[in-house]
């Protein structure tokens, strides 16, 4: 008999929570495939290591962007390798709940849930990851008090007021972590003449990108290719500059957070000035973010103390108390 | 034969007036049953969010626990 599974398919990393277990998978959402034969070469880590360094013949690709399926027949084949790997045959076919961005459109939704279930799950349901991220993170959503939590992921950043159990404001956009990276690949183009891979900006973003300025600001060596010369050449990016390059992702971020606030209602307001916003996903780990969010909105925001599990771990109390949490699950709501 | 047809028209006319109150009846108990049901599925909803009940599946998977 299979375990029922809670699955986190996000654009960066992909979580697995096994009933009676806990978080058993956790790895990036890459797959690795033969552009000739089509065979699948590697998931996961693996395949992440590939990403542009790969011959001509294999593609290591994201399958989902903006936390949606890009290519329908490669995320089918990710799940179904995901499910193998925790022990789910033909013969053993789990109920899946799978977390989405609350931003995906009736067509996407219809995606993820079709691709479950050729995957080999009895059952897939969709649960929005902002209500997931306030459970996992083990805000108080069972009282009558606003609880906001910002999830900022790979692709999404969603911004949700949940008071009893429920979701009472919501504010999302297509804007994520990767954005933040494209933009300092793009900078670092247009400035130094430079061309890194997605890879290296992301290392970059860890290494030294901000929000606001902060006394742990240093500068690092990049290397890359020279786009005049096409030979490699190695360039030196001040946190300054990046906090400069990433500005426009982050300020649509914040702005994305203001807007939730402004559609909160009034009597729940006044909760987040005393309580706080809970910050979630790993988008929400760059440096100075909470500052910045914090001093733009006037209200205190904190970390969520697992902020790259908060999504899973709800979904995974949701399969754990199916039954009586079956109303949160998108399109079956009482 | 007058009085034969007036009996068979009592009757069905008991008969339709009794089968509606019943049916009006068990409309009516049901639509409380509903009420109370959907009463008890919030409950059950709230209790299953409670931090109680995520004791076992959020905290069991918090870092700190887990060391």
């Amino acid at each position: 008999m299979a375990r029922d599974l809670a699955i986190d398919l996000g654009t960066a990393n992909t979580l697995v929570y096994m009933k009676g277990k806990g978080i058993v998978l956790n790895e990036p959402s890459v797959i690795a495939v033969n552009r000739q034969s089509g065979e699948v070469l590697a998931t996961g880590h693996d395949a992440w290591d590939m990403i542009g360094r790969t011959p001509s013949y294999i593609v290591a690709v994201r399958p989902l962007r903006g936390g949606a399926i890009t290519d329908f027949d490669i995320t089918e084949r990710m799940i179904r390798l995901l499910l193998q790997r925790v022990g789910v045959s033909r013969f053993t076919r789990p109920k899946v709940v799978i977390c989405v961005p609350s931003a995906i459109t009736e067509v996407e939704r219809r995606a993820v849930t079709d691709a479950t279930r050729r995957a080999g799950a009895s059952d897939a349901q969709l649960i929005e990851q902002p209500m997931a991220a306030a459970i996992g993170a083990n805000l108080p959503i069972d009282e009558p008090v606003g609880n906001m939590v910002i999830d900022i992921g790979g692709g999404t950043t969603e911004t949700a007021v949940i008071s009893l159990g429920g979701v009472v404001a919501l504010e999302a956009i297509r804007v994520g972590s990767f954005d933040i990276d494209a933009a300092i690949q793009s900078y670092v183009r247009r400035e130094h003449g430079v061309a890194i891979g997605e890879r290296t900006a992301e290392e970059i973003k860890i290494q030294i990108g901000s929000a606001e300025p902060g006394p742990q600001d240093r500068s690092a060596d990049i290397r890359g290719r020279d786009l005049v010369t096409g030979l490699p050449k190695t360039v030196r990016l001040t946190a300054e500059e990046v906090r400069f390059a990433i500005d426009e992702p982050v300020a649509a971020m914040v702005l994305s957070v203001k807007r939730c606030l402004a559609k909160a209602p009034p009597e729940l307001a006044q909760d987040f000035l005393s309580r706080g916003m809970y910050l979630v996903g790993g988008g929400g780990m760059l440096r100075g973010l909470a500052a910045r969010i914090e001093r733009e909105t006037e209200v205190p925001v904190k970390m969520s103390p697992q902020p790259l599990e908060a999504v899973v771990l709800g979904a995974g109390h949701c399969i754990e108390n199916y039954q009586a949490l079956r109303g949160m699950f998108m399109g079956t709501r009482r | 034969m007058i009085s034969m047809s007036f009996f068979t028209g009592l009757f069905s006319f008991i008969a339709i007036v009794s089968g509606s109150t019943l049916l009006v009846m068990i409309y009516l108990d049901n639509r409380n049953v509903r009420i109370d049901d959907g009463i008890a599925n919030f409950r059950r909803h709230i209790d299953a969010l409670s931090p109680e009940a995520r004791q076992s599946s959020v905290h069991r998977n918090d870092p700190e626990n887990r060391r």
